[in-house]
């Protein structure tokens, strides 16, 4: 035999022979199921949409669109979508992984390439695949402030959430029918092998071990239970079971966490300083300006809002402060201002914000000097922070010493 | 449908590889390319092996009426590990700031993963009487 048609029957007992490792047979779990991998495909399709449209709205906040006003109110509007986005993404990392797991056989099934349309669809999992890995990835790293990379993580999360809901139209597309079927009654759905060759084949018959109900139940229970451990910190009756949760809403100075304290704004002299004044000016009649005590003495409107970050975690505080309009009033500001508020901290992208019309003349947006009835501690933004309705918490800015009218 | 949610998808995908590029400052795009493609090369070849090979050992291992328990036991308990890699590693005590992973989450992963296996001991338990019961009732039947 020449070595020519050695290489031709090894191949072809490579891809052919059941007990040989490139075959499907080899993948003995009776898992591997296009029913399962149906179920986990379209939970995880409904996961990563939440993290998608509750994502947009977070970048919508950030990043306003002059034709598209977000809302204010209801006032928890951002503190639920935001931990549904964190929670969706936690959950989904089991399922993720599970999904893969499944259909894992077909990254080295054979031939590579059936068709100009199969070869479009393998393209396209790169970007879903290497993508959803990212994004869970980069999201589960970041609430736990982990940055093992250079790049923006809000800016990359951000366009890759874009590249990874192409990957899911395309493959949405692509396993339409095969996921209908796959999902269908018992008495409509065609026997596995049928069905499919390449997962179907080994997944009939009895197995010890999990069954697909089973496998399926696990990891399902893993996504509640690790939605159980975290999702405390911004449901806060839930609380206590959250073990593993990257923050308390009962743990920080005045018994709330903070993002970012004092000395990481490098504003530990300039705000408690006898120096410091909030000056309000722009365009406006009269600029006033007040030193801290004075604020103080001011402060008479009470307002319970949330503070929500980004991040996941949220809680409810009664704030006590001054409200933006009656000062936009003082200064004889005109009836359509917008406000950009600025803080001692320098150099940070969050050092200001900005006020649409409706949040500036809004009766329960605050410049607060009280935090459930007690002065502000420094690391909550002492002498003045910004605090407002179904606002992003990176935008309640801290340490307030500017009202720009504009 | 495929050609029309592919073109379309297609579309979306290169708006966000534009949004990446047009961005650069923020999104870095060299060292985003690491993480996006080291992440998919690093499941396909390193995490999902080992964890084949894992499923095939236990397998061999494992007494047939356990192995379903062991096998969720296992799976739940390795995906709270990997949640937890960056809380028990603890990044975040570079930031200095005191709210921010505020517990000992090494103990409270061993106090999740004990309740974990707690249950699965249980249920191999309820499975293991449960067999019997019915192997029972079918001997009772035969006579």
């Amino acid at each position: 035999m020449s070595a020519r048609d050695a290489i031709e029957r090894r191949v072809r007992e490579l891809t052919t022979d059941p007990d040989e490792p490139l075959h499907q047979h080899a993948y003995q779990s009776p898992l591997r199921d296009e029913r399962l991998a149906a179920w986990l495909g379209a939970s995880l399709g409904i996961l990563f949409s939440i993290c998608f449209v509750t994502g947009l709205y977070s970048h919508l906040h950030q990043h306003p669109l002059s034709w598209l006003p977000v809302p204010s109110r209801p006032v928890g509007l951002y503190r639920v979508t935001q931990g549904l986005h964190v929670a969706a993404g936690i959950a989904s990392m089991p399922i993720l992984l599970a999904k893969l797991w499944v259909v894992w056989p077909r990254f080295v099934s054979l031939p590579p390439i059936k068709s100009a349309a199969h070869l479009v669809e393998r393209i396209g999992l790169f970007p879903l695949v290497a993508g959803g890995i990212f994004m869970v990835f980069s999201g589960i790293a970041n609430i736990a402030q982990w940055y093992p990379w250079r790049f923006g993580f809000p800016a990359a999360h951000y366009w890759v959430a874009w590249i990874v809901v192409g990957g899911l139209v395309a493959h949405v597309g692509a396993k339409w029918a095969i996921a209908r079927r796959a999902l269908a009654r018992p008495s409509r759905r065609p026997p596995l092998p049928a069905a499919d060759g390449v997962l179907g084949a080994v997944a009939e018959g009895t197995h010890p071990g999990l069954s697909r109900r089973g496998f399926l139940g696990t990891v399902f229970g893993a996504a509640g239970v690790l939605t159980l451990t975290t999702v405390g910190q911004t449901v806060t009756p839930l609380r206590r079971l959250a073990l593993l949760a990257p923050r308390d809403p009962a743990v920080g100075p005045q018994g709330r966490p903070v993002n970012r304290s004092a000395a990481n704004a490098g504003v530990l002299q300039s705000a408690p300083s006898p120096d410091y004044r909030l000056v309000v000016d722009g365009k406006v009649r009269r600029r006033l300006s007040f030193d801290a005590s004075q604020l103080e003495t001011m402060a008479a409107h009470e307002a319970t809002l949330p503070i929500s970050c980004v991040e996941g975690w949220s809680y409810s505080a009664r704030w006590r402060g001054v409200r933006v309009r009656d000062l936009l009033v003082m200064a004889g500001a005109a009836p359509t201002a917008t406000a950009r508020v600025h803080s001692l901290e320098q150099g940070s992208v969050y050092s200001s914000s900005f006020l649409d019309h409706a949040q500036a003349h809004d009766r329960d947006t605050l410049l607060a000097t009280h935090l459930d009835g007690i002065r502000l501690d420094l690391d909550h933004g002492f002498p003045l922070r910004l605090i407002g309705p179904g606002r992003p918490g990176v935008n309640q800015t801290k340490w307030v010493t500017r009202l720009v009218v504009e | 449908m495929f050609w029309v949610s592919a073109i379309f998808g297609w579309a979306v995908i290169a708006y966000g590889v534009r949004g990446l590029l047009h961005h650069h400052v923020d999104t870095r795009p060299s060292n985003l390319a690491k993480f996006f493609v080291g992440g998919a090369l690093a499941h396909d070849l390193l995490f999902a092996p080992v964890v084949l090979v894992v499923g095939v050992l236990l397998a061999r291992a494992a007494p047939r009426p356990a192995r379903g328990w062991l096998q969720a036991g296992l799976l739940v308990s390795g995906f709270l590990v990997l949640f937890s890699y960056p809380l028990v590693r603890d990044y975040a005590k570079v930031i200095h700031n005191p709210s921010s992973l505020p517990h000992n989450y090494t103990a409270n992963l061993a106090v999740t993963v004990g309740v974990v296996w707690g249950a699965v001991i249980v249920g191999a338990l309820g499975t293991a009487v449960g067999r019997r019961r019915s192997s029972r009732r079918a001997r009772r039947g035969l006579r």
